[in-house]
């Protein structure tokens, strides 16, 4: 017994009741207490576990019932027995997702997230949730996340859908930007001989204006197979775009009719017609005929000049000429006595000239006005064309 | 002659020996071996506690979220009358708050908290907690708490100033046991029950707080009791959508207390046999309520994380706030044992997240999630209803873990705390007190009570200053000039001594110009005073001394004035102002 303590036990206690010996009872009776209150913890915890299991078993049946809204309160309930399962966690927002409950289901997500921020399928949900709620700048940081995140199993293949996912997400919103890197990335991880995903990969290619690239591809899908009518649509699109009429007419020619003919590659084909009727540059005209060409051309020009001064509500004729317009007017007066068609038939050379002229014209009335119709058009896009420039 | 010992006496030789050398300690160290020992065994109690009222619900509710009819209704309700009858009849020391249960052992029985009312609050709250009654297990585990230190003090035999401390050392290992916090465990104990930061009392709370919790988590495991979602705060004028929760909090906990100060006295000046009956018609009320909405039932942890994950609207959140108040009301008054603490929470955690939801309904930049509206609604309604400030704030942090919510917090709880006091004078645990006859100390009122100082009772009058140069002719004029001013010597900067009046003037006229006041019987030197200082420092420094100078501690030998017994007894006589205000 120490002496320093400020109680004294009663006189006659017995010393086998001391404090020491008090203490000594205590800690026994502790260590007797730490193993009983063990072994109910473990049949708790075993107990607990089992049931939280057995709800969560519920809620995937009912998940692959579609009986969402049991599903909920099952993956609740499994949750209550163990709240930090994080597949239970996921499964719930999964749930509430499919509900319709995004908000709900985010607050689970971003819980996960902060556990565990590389994990993809919670990056996933969560883009779509954001895409739901249209926060796009979320939308994209998350679906970069899913790319870039964990997957369990056959990670390239998810990362190749989720990447596609955010390339559409990304077009249908009209972050052309964004998307172009994602959908030249989204090619490039795309295997040479998977006809299947280049058939997906192609029109996000031209849908974000990579001609080129959407042309090699298709012509890759050409070479698996000539008469594949997507991809032939796909390639005549590509050309068409790079200015490459006649390869376009060539794969529009070798379409069914009836697939020609649909709206979207109707007046494509149209416009190629056009365009090659009215270049006086394709290979295998006469002089008379390239002739006969030019002049029409020059002849087109000029009225589209004056109708969209005429529309600007401007005279041609100032002088000096300021406009682009009244420039290219005062240029052809010029010159126009040396662009008769027997000039031209004579004298070869002068076409590059006047034809130079009428691309001019077109895009200078363009720019002023609005985009050319018809024949104006063809012309128009004749004077764009790389096959132009590269002639 | 060792050998000629019997063999009890010589075992009884070495452990007397052993033990001298083992616990040759002093009290104060023992005691803080003892907040351990207390804080394990807390620890286990509230482990064992947590599982009964696990198994109690299971058993009596199902192990699902949503009972089904009938058994919602019917498992109250019996366990109602089962409860009664049990603190009727077998542990009548169970009713009324723990909170005040240990306070009346700290001030009233000596650190006397009786065994039987550990087992008791152990058996009716599984009970009652387990068959939906709308209460909480941490007010019971703190009762435990202190029920099993008190049971170690006295078996130990401690003398009775450890034993009045022990009570609260045990009721901080429970709630910190309970609540899975030990910093808010310490400071509510620190806040509530002993009202001092008590240097002797701390380290022991400290260690049996922290003790009980890493058992409860060997146990239990690591987690909160629900899981805060990750939250950020955005800029200042988003403090003032919390100020918003801050306010319809405060509303909301006083809504809960006047519920409290008008039915309570009602209900018990029933009939006694009504005593029977009132803990069963509160069960089947939460049963009938529970039949649309179970997540009124019971502590409701569960359902709290649900609010913090956003998973209730705003409408179901206010209805799920207002039932829960009405069924707690029900299970407080009729007399059900359990605590309001894990309630207040549930309430809060509803109000927060529904003025969450409706702030970002109409105001959209409002960046904090509902989760974190609910986490601070958890803290607004605890300051509000509890009356603890600095433990709603540190509650708060230490469940989230995470301090970026300390603002926000800060902000509502005050005005939720504000907003309470002005309109329900009397803090809760002492309305209990006073409602079951008991008259503790107000920790609330001594907390704000402000100490009278020196300046409060000095004067700067009647008194004469007088340097050792003085001759005496001159100090007998100024002294016949103010007959009632004492006289004080200045001999150097913080050393004064009193001058005998009656020898002064006795020896004046004729006293040659060479004769100065250092001269003159004199009784020194005087202890003096700063005007900071507290009347009840200044009382023990007066002693037998007729008056004590005042001086300024930048300068000692300036004179601001003096202290008498008689201005200060006056200084004590004389109203507060804020006691007048009343």
């Amino acid at each position: 017994m120490s002496a320093t303590t400020d109680t004294s036990l009663p006189e006659g206690s017995p010393r086998i009741y001391s404090r020491e010996f008090v203490f000594l009872l205590c800690v026994l009776s502790l260590v007797v207490l730490v193993v009983i209150t063990a072994s109910l913890s473990r049949v708790y915890h075993k107990q607990v576990h089992t049931l939280a299991d057995s709800w969560f078993a519920h809620g995937q049946r009912d998940m692959q019932a579609g009986n969402i809204t049991a599903a909920l309160t099952d993956y609740r309930n499994a949750l209550v027995y163990n709240p930090n399962n994080t597949r239970f966690q996921f499964s719930l927002a999964t749930a509430l997702a499919a509900a319709g409950h995004g908000n709900e289901a985010r607050a689970y997500l971003l819980n996960l997230l902060s556990e565990s921020p590389g994990r993809g399928e919670v990056n996933l949900e969560l883009a779509r949730i954001a895409v739901q709620n249209n926060q796009l700048a979320d939308a994209e940081r998350y679906y970069q996340g899913a790319i870039y995140g964990e997957w369990d199993a056959d990670p390239i293949a998810t990362r190749w859908q989720i990447r596609r996912e955010l390339c559409e997400f990304l077009l249908d919103h009209g972050l052309m930007k964004q998307a172009t890197p994602e959908v030249i990335a989204l090619a490039e991880n795309t295997p040479a001989g998977d006809t299947q995903r280049l058939k997906i990969v192609g029109p996000l290619l031209l849908r974000t204006q990579q001609w080129t690239r959407a042309q090699e591809l298709y012509r890759d899908l050409l070479a698996a197979d000539r008469s594949d009518d997507e991809a032939l649509a796909g390639a005549a699109k590509a050309a068409f775009e790079l200015g490459q009429y006649s390869d376009a007419l060539q794969y529009f020619d070798r379409m069914p009719r009836e697939r020609r003919d649909t709206p979207d590659l109707a007046s494509a084909y149209g416009m190629a017609q056009r365009v090659l009727a009215v270049d006086p540059f394709v290979s295998g005209l006469s002089a008379n005929a390239k002739a006969q060409r030019a002049t029409a051309a020059l002849t087109l020009a000029q009225s589209r000049l004056q109708n969209c001064a005429r529309q600007n509500g401007e005279s041609l004729l100032e002088t000096p000429p300021r406009t682009d317009l009244q420039i290219l007017w005062a240029r052809f007066q010029r010159t126009q006595t040396d662009w008769s068609e027997r000039d031209l038939e004579r004298f070869p050379e002068r076409l590059d000239a006047s034809m130079e002229f009428v691309f001019g014209a077109e895009n200078a009335a363009a720019k002023s006005c609005h985009e050319p119709q018809g024949d104006d058009r063809a012309l128009w896009l004749l004077g764009r064309s790389t096959s132009v420039v590269n002639r | 002659m060792g050998s000629a010992l019997p063999a009890r006496t010589k075992f009884r030789t070495r452990w007397e020996a052993w033990a001298a050398t083992v616990f040759v300690m002093r009290e104060d160290r023992l005691f803080l071996l003892l907040a351990v020992l207390i804080g394990i065994f807390s620890g286990l109690a509230v482990v064992c506690f947590r599982l009964a009222i696990d198994w109690t619900q299971i058993a009596l509710l199902g192990p699902s979220l949503y009972p089904p009819f009938p058994r919602v209704v019917i498992a109250p309700t019996l366990a109602g009358v089962v409860v009664a009858v049990l603190v009727i009849h077998v542990f009548p020391g169970v009713r009324g708050s723990g909170v005040n249960h240990t306070k009346a052992a700290v001030y009233i029985s000596n650190g006397y908290v009786p065994f039987v009312t550990v087992i008791g609050k152990f058996v009716t709250c599984a009970i009652a907690i387990g068959s939906g009654q709308s209460l909480g297990p941490e007010d019971p585990s703190l009762q435990m708490g202190a029920g099993i230190a008190s049971l170690i003090g006295r078996s130990l035999r401690l003398s009775t100033e450890k034993l009045r401390l022990i009570a609260p050392v045990g009721a901080a290992a429970g709630l910190a046991a309970a609540f899975n916090a030990p910093i808010s465990a310490v400071l509510f104990v620190v806040e509530e029950v002993i009202g001092t930061w008590s240097a002797g009392a701390l380290g022991a709370i400290v260690l049996a707080a922290v003790s009980s919790v890493v058992t409860m988590r060997a146990f239990l495991g690591p987690e909160s009791l629900f899981r805060v979602p990750p939250f950020r705060v955005a800029g200042p004028a988003e403090m003032l959508a919390y100020a918003v929760l801050g306010v319809a909090g405060g509303g909301a906990s006083l809504l809960l207390l006047k519920l409290i100060v008008y039915a309570r006295p009602k209900l018990q000046a029933l009939p006694s046999w009504t005593q029977y009956l009132q803990p069963a018609a509160a069960g089947l009320l939460i049963g009938l309520i529970g039949i649309r909405l179970p997540q009124v039932m019971g502590a409701g942890y569960a359902i709290v994380d649900q609010a913090m994950h956003g998973q209730f609207t705003w409408k179901l959140l206010l209805l799920l706030a207002a039932l829960k108040m009405l069924a707690t009301g029900f299970s407080f008054l009729s007399g059900t044992p359990g605590g309001t603490f894990a309630p207040t929470l549930f309430i809060g955690a509803m109000l927060g997240g529904a003025i969450g939801t409706i702030e970002h309904h109409f105001f959209p930049f409002v960046t904090g999630t509902v989760g974190t509206f609910a986490l601070v609604g958890i803290g607004t309604l605890f300051a509000g209803f509890l009356r603890t400030p600095i433990t709603s704030v540190f509650m708060v942090i230490e469940l989230s873990g995470n301090y970026t919510a300390i603002l926000p917090v800060i902000i509502s709880t005050m005005i939720a705390y504000v907003i309470s006091r002005a309109y329900q004078k009397v803090p809760l645990f002492d309305l209990l007190a006073r409602q079951e006859g008991l008259i503790l100390p107000s920790v609330e009122e001594r907390r704000e009570t402000m100490a009278r100082a020196v300046e409060d009772a000095m004067r700067a009058d009647g008194v004469i200053i007088c340097e050792p140069a003085d001759q005496l002719a001159e100090l007998s004029r100024r002294a016949e000039a103010n007959a009632e001013a004492a006289l004080l010597l200045r001999v150097k900067p913080g050393e004064w001594w009193l001058l005998d009046r009656e020898e002064l003037i006795r020896r004046a006229p004729d006293a040659s110009p060479t004769t100065t006041a250092v001269h003159l019987k004199s009784k020194g030197p005087v202890p003096y005073l700063f005007r900071d200082q507290t009347l009840e420092e200044a009382l023990q420094v007066l002693g037998d001394w007729p008056l004590l100078p005042v001086i300024n501690r930048a300068d000692l030998a300036k004179l601001e004035g003096i202290l008498t017994l008689e201005d200060t007894l006056r200084a004590f006589r004389k109203p507060h102002i804020e006691e007048k205000d009343l």
